[in-house]
């Protein structure tokens, strides 16, 4: 490992780490805005986990160690996994670095403990949600892996940040049918961060949580990190899908003004696309729970196509 | 022409069963049956099916009896007047109506739990509103009972424990729900059987917050228990004030005056709207679609706001008394509402697209929570869910009370029995109660707004149509104070309908189906 690796580690995990609560809160701004209210500030999130870390932690007395260890286990994951997605500048190649398929297990392994941590403490909430959490994902899995498929397909190669440079290196022009892709990216996202209309982050049914149930168990700095590993999720599934679309503005090398513009013209775009998931969600209503397939189908059917047509020409 | 209660003792008579047939100051019917033929009446009654028994209540010392006293009240809603059976007993035994009469199940066992009446016969003989801590000699309503704060002896036996009808199998699962939930709702347990995510079973468990209002009443000035009727259920406190005030105003034979039921109506109908709004808005939020539902919760708070304008509280509560109302609400005002209603008919109808044009709410909501129309006579249902799936009813029409057989009253109706059914016919009455509203303010009597009431002893029945459907109240007055009050919410028997709409659908369905119907925690548990 050289020099050039360890700064982009450490520069991208903490840009990740830093700027996924803004993200979280935004959508929630926006969503408020389109229900006509003011909502929260924007830095409610940071508020939020800042209090969560100074509470107690209180456990059932039927948990065990899981319950314990499955909050670091899952914002470890992640955090790893965001090594994966160049942000900050896309760093020279090293082997076994950036593979798409040990991207998409990482984040696999962070939901495995998630839902064994709210099958842990025996309580029927958290035995619902991990229970419908697996169910989507066994559906949901396919598609993505089908949606990497297509992405490797077009692309020529299963390595993240070669993917970028591809696209950056080259334009989108080049490679219509990433359009193709990216829509059943976005379906991918909004499933994998629990939104409607899959999920609602906001409700406070216990009945019809997905996501919320399997943390209704955990408390304190330990619910903080499960926030906050949530909030890396979607910031990184995020970045995947806009450096995979537009990555213009990325530095391709170690340069202070190269990672500045880098960093900034992430933030408008991720800004923008928060928007736009705020926005999107406001216009579904949750859908049935047995018609998720139906939703998930339709990224299917678009990373199908997609290999079709790249096989084809 | 010939009243039910006339009609039943001609049948009775027939058969050589003596009854004995009175009528009270307000000329409702009350027929005296003996016990020995309790049973014989009883059958007549459910094979002519034309009756469907509304209330059951017991009393204590009613009138020269010494004992208790069981009052069935029958009503059929082509017949504008209430049938009340009247069973003196000899000893704290009865006979059960429940396999008859499924609906009596829930009153016997309310009975069995406040006077110690056993009900003989009866398959369900599990407490209802009193939970183990509660000693098996504990009766709350027994005129030997003092109202005072309770030592519950920890030593003490506790009551015989609470069993749930058990389910097992392979892959079957019971879930139980409350009475904690995660958000500010009342509390309530609900126990669901469940295969996966579809549910096979459920039961509910509540009265986790009584507070003995019936008992509260008794033996206080009927004047002053206006506050105790409104405090029955907040959001239905102008029905259940003008329900208990006509009671106490039917005893006294008190003429209200024009201006006062105009008043009174209109405040009837702005809490019909903006209960209705509630819900509309509730249901959307319990399928996620907020940007639906904040437009009708803003509109709800409008009205709120309009009802603290009017009378001073967001509820309308203390403004309705026996006589009429405490104070007037001024023609000014009530005109700067009817300008404001027309604002808030093109919002409505705009907030209503909103949500009928969302195909995903209205997939959520179809088919969901179903309520079969055969259920709505055996459980007593009423209010929108009882029009939703089919039955035209509605106290306001068939037992027309104060104005309401003046104004124009449509009754929309539905077959579907499921969610969108129970949402579209909200919204509906939404626009006949603005329409209500409007009709008043337009043709408004000037004059007195309080007649005074004098204070003699009797008793009488009172039906009201409120928001969630037909509440029912009861007021026995003997040497100048309430002797007996009962209250009958709709709620108390809608919440069986819920038991029955949940089969079938899945367990995140629950939430919708639970809200469409809006059935009240504090009304039911009083």
């Amino acid at each position: 490992m050289n020099w050039n690796m360890i700064l982009y580690t450490v520069l991208n995990t903490t840009f990740v780490f830093l700027f996924a609560p803004l993200i979280v809160s935004l959508i929630k701004k926006v969503k408020a805005m389109c229900q006509g209210r003011r909502g929260t500030p924007l830095l409610q999130t940071y508020f939020q986990l800042f209090k969560l870390f100074k509470k107690e932690i209180v456990y059932s007395d039927n948990s065990s160690f899981i319950m314990r260890i499955s909050p670091y286990l899952n914002i470890a994951f992640l955090l790893v996994a965001s090594i994966f997605i160049p942000i900050v500048f896309i760093p020279a190649q090293e082997s076994g670095f950036g593979n798409i398929i040990l991207f998409l297990y990482l984040m696999v392994c962070a939901r495995f403990f998630m839902a064994l941590s709210g099958l842990d403490a025996g309580s029927t909430f958290g035995n619902m949600g991990s229970s419908r959490e697996m169910t989507i994902a066994s559906i949901i899995e396919p598609t993505t892996l089908m949606a990497c498929a297509a992405l490797a397909f077009i692309l020529k190669t299963t390595d993240i940040p070669e993917m970028f440079g591809t696209v950056l290196s080259g334009s989108i022009l080049q490679y219509p049918t990433l359009f193709l892709v990216a829509s059943s990216l976005f379906i991918i996202l909004i499933v994998e961060t629990a939104r409607v209309p899959v999920d609602n982050p906001e409700t406070h049914l216990e009945l019809t949580m997905v996501h919320e149930a399997m943390i209704l168990e955990q408390s304190g700095p330990k619910l903080a990190l499960m926030e906050l590993s949530y909030g890396i999720k979607q910031l990184i599934l995020m970045a995947f899908l806009i450096n995979i679309l537009f990555p213009w503005g990325m530095a391709t090398d170690t340069t202070l003004s190269g990672i500045l513009i880098s960093v900034a013209s992430f933030i408008i775009k991720a800004l923008l696309l928060a928007v736009a998931m705020g926005v999107f969600e406001s216009f579904f209503a949750k859908i049935r729970f047995f018609r998720l397939p139906d939703f998930f189908m339709i990224a299917f059917f678009l990373s199908f196509v997609t290999i079709v047509f790249e096989l084809l020409s | 022409m010939n009243t039910l209660g006339i009609i039943l003792k001609q049948t009775l008579e027939a058969r050589n069963i003596k009854c004995l047939l009175r009528k009270n100051n307000s000329g409702e019917d009350y027929v005296c049956i003996e016990l020995d033929s309790f049973d014989e009446t009883m059958l007549l009654i459910k094979n002519q099916q034309l009756l469907r028994l509304t209330a059951m209540w017991a009393a204590e010392d009613f009138e020269d009896h010494c004992g208790f006293t069981l009052f069935y009240v029958f009503e059929n809603y082509n017949v504008p007047e209430l049938l009340a059976l009247e069973v003196r007993l000899k000893d704290k035994r009865a006979p059960s109506i429940a396999l008859d009469f499924p609906v009596a199940c829930y009153f016997e066992r309310e009975i069995k739990d406040g006077f110690g009446i056993e009900f003989e016969g009866a398959f369900d003989t599990r407490r209802l509103f009193l939970h183990e801590v509660y000693p098996d000699s504990f009766h709350p309503l027994l005129k030997s009972f003092k109202n005072q704060a309770l030592d519950l002896n920890h030593e003490e036996p506790k009551g015989t424990e609470y069993i749930f009808k058990e389910v097992a199998g392979e892959g079957i699962y019971q879930i139980p729900v409350g009475p904690v939930h995660a958000g500010i709702i009342e509390p309530g347990h609900f126990r669901f059987g469940a295969i996966g995510e579809t549910i096979f079973n459920m039961e509910i468990r509540h009265f986790y917050k009584h507070r003995g209002l019936e008992k509260l009443a008794e033996n206080r000035n009927p004047a002053d228990c206006v506050v105790i009727a409104e405090s029955i259920s907040g959001d239905e406190s102008v029905a259940n004030a003008t329900a208990y005030a006509m009671t106490i105003e039917k005893i006294n034979e008190c003429i209200i005056p024009a201006r006062a039921w105009q008043l009174r109506t209109v405040l009837l109908e702005m809490e019909r709207i903006y209960s209705h709004l509630g819900d509309m808005a509730g249901m959307q939020v319990d399928v996620a679609y907020p940007v639906g539902a904040s437009m009708l919760f803003i509109l709800r708070e409008e009205i709120l706001r309009y009802n603290a304008l009017m009378t001073g509280s967001r509820f309308s509560k203390g403004i309705i008394t026996p006589g009429g109302l405490q104070r007037d609400i001024g023609t000014e005002k009530l005109k700067d509402f009817k300008v404001y209603l027309s604002d808030f008919k093109s919002r409505f109808e705009e907030a209503l697209k909103t949500a009928c044009d969302s195909s995903w709410v209205i997939d959520r909501f179809d088919t969901t929570g179903i309520v079969k129309q055969e259920l709505v006579s055996p459980l007593n249902l009423s209010g929108p869910i009882a029009r939703a799936s089919g039955a035209t009813i509605d106290t306001r029409r068939s037992h027309p009370y104060g104005i309401y057989n003046k104004v124009k009253l449509s009754l929309p109706s539905k077959i579907e029995g499921d969610v969108l059914a129970r949402f579209m016919i909200k919204a509906a009455e939404i626009k006949n109660s603005a329409d209500i509203i409007n009709g008043i303010i337009d043709d408004l009597y000037e004059g007195p707004f309080l007649s005074q009431c004098s204070n003699d002893d009797g008793y009488s029945l009172t039906v009201v149509e409120a928001p969630r459907g037909q509440n029912l109240h009861w007021v026995y007055v003997k040497n100048g104070v309430i002797d007996r009050y009962k209250v009958r919410t709709a709620s108390f028997c809608n919440w069986f309908a819920i038991e029955h709409a949940v089969i079938g659908n899945i367990v995140p369905d629950f939430p919708v189906i639970n809200k469409s119907m809006n059935l009240s925690y504090a009304g039911n548990d009083l």
